[in-house]
């Protein structure tokens, strides 16, 4: 059977488990699709805050924000900031070893204009090269489903980061953790975390860790448990505020370089501030042949967020071949040099 | 029962979860079995509150509860009620 590739979104049939109904054109994500609508929206901006209202004020910091120098995230703080100046937030970088310098110094240049405690959240080098090694020579370590949304290194890296934002967020007695995911990423603004389920959450990547062949016996990358034994009261909940508001690449990108953020020097279309992101995105086209981005940008583009020819130019871009090598050199892993390395969707 | 069962199923295979020709026994580990973690936990969640019109309070969020179809099916009848 030839490709078909949905008429609303980027998804086509040569993905496993796609299915493209022949009669409508949709992918049965189009097909059950269901927006906030702005009505929503808003219904959940005035519950986030009057939950700013209500819990700020308490803790070292009202909210512990993922930062990692990029576009959306350097955007989301600005606006938060702007939106709601009496929040007080520590922004964590965390450096997986592939940070680029553009997006360490873009995060601290958002800090000191936002008026946020910066903090850099580091790791041996060593440990984290050995860890995303182990990422890419795994197979099959991740469930379906998270292998559709990111790659297995950085569902390995995104992993670490929440548990180590949960972390900061029991230590600081901040109430709230805020990412920069939008509605194609993130269907859900507010997430009331319970310590069960934070406790549950840690001991899936304990396995997931192992499975890959990873002993994390410091906790270097999991919620440390005795952190977790002293949660008391104040059990942080997650938000997502990009979501609610309107999206688009371009006006983000105008009001960062608005107020002086750098635009990055490394030619991945898909990350402006990781480094390893082309060798992610290259090892797992190998081991799963299709694109690690093709859900994320599938959800932009459903949501509105992007044009469909824009969505189908980036999953169909070349990957930076500089940047592959790069990184595998630093992995230690070989790469079939011999041929282009051509992103087929 | 039944029909909740099948309710679960039918949502983990059009949401990319499981594959459509893959079977599952009713006191298999979702994680184990490398169906779900814990963002798809959170999804499944969400479905079943809005799904079902219930609130899942805190002290059932276990894996007793949440990691079979058996414990999922169990809770929602309970909580339905
Ligand atoms: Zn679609």
């Amino acid at each position: 059977m030839s490709k078909l590739v949905c008429k609303k979104c980027v998804l086509d049939s040569d993905i496993p488990g796609i299915q493209i109904n022949e009669d409508t054109g949709l992918c049965h994500f189009c097909e059950t699709y269901a927006p906030l609508t702005s009505q929503e929206k808003n219904e959940y901006l005035s519950r986030i805050g009057e939950l700013f209202k209500q819990y700020r004020g308490k803790g070292n910091y009202d909210v512990i924000y993922a930062l990692s120098g990029g576009k959306d995230s350097s955007y989301t703080l600005y606006k938060l900031k702007k939106d709601y100046p009496f929040l007080k937030i520590r922004a964590v970088q965390f450096d997986n070893g592939f940070t680029s310098e553009n997006a360490i110094k873009n995060a601290q240049k958002m800090c000191k204009i936002t008026g946020c405690d910066y903090f850099q959240l580091t790791m041996e080098k060593e440990v984290l090269y050995n860890t995303f090694r182990k990422a890419a020579e795994s197979y099959d370590a991740f469930p379906k489903f998270a292998k559709y949304r990111a790659s297995d290194i950085c569902n390995v890296c995104i992993t670490i980061i929440k548990q180590k934002l949960i972390e900061q967020a029991i230590l600081q007695k901040a109430p709230f953790i805020i990412f920069a995911f939008t509605a194609g990423q993130s269907p859900n603004p507010i997430i009331n975390l319970s310590v069960n389920f934070i406790q549950w959450s840690r001991n899936l990547f304990e396995k997931q860790l192992q499975k890959i062949g990873v002993d994390d016996k410091d906790e270097m990358f999991l919620l440390k448990k005795e952190v977790l034994e002293n949660i008391g009261e104040n059990v942080p909940s997650i938000l997502h505020p990009l979501c609610l508001w309107d999206y688009s690449e371009d006006k983000v990108l105008e009001t960062l370089l608005e107020i002086g953020w750098e635009p990055p020097g490394i030619s991945d279309s898909n990350s402006t501030n990781c480094t390893l992101n082309s060798f992610a995105c290259y090892n797992h086209l190998e081991k799963y042949g299709f694109h690690p981005y093709a859900f994320d940008v599938a959800g932009l583009v459903r949501s509105g967020e992007m044009s469909r020819e824009e969505g189908l130019e980036k999953i169909n871009q070349e990957l930076s071949q500089p940047l592959i090598e790069e990184a595998a050199r630093k992995l230690k892993l070989k790469i079939k040099s011999s041929q282009k390395v051509i992103v087929k969707i | 029962m039944e029909q909740i069962r099948n309710d679960i199923v039918d949502y983990l295979k059009a949401n990319s979860f499981m594959d459509n020709n893959s079977s599952l026994n009713d006191n298999d580990s979702l994680t184990q079995k490398g169906i779900i973690d814990s963002i798809g936990l959170l999804e499944l969640m969400d479905y079943i509150c809005e799904k079902y019109s219930i609130e899942i309070p805190e002290d059932l969020l276990t894996p007793e509860n949440f990691d079979s179809l058996q414990g999922i099916t169990n809770m929602i009848t309970k909580l339905a009620k």
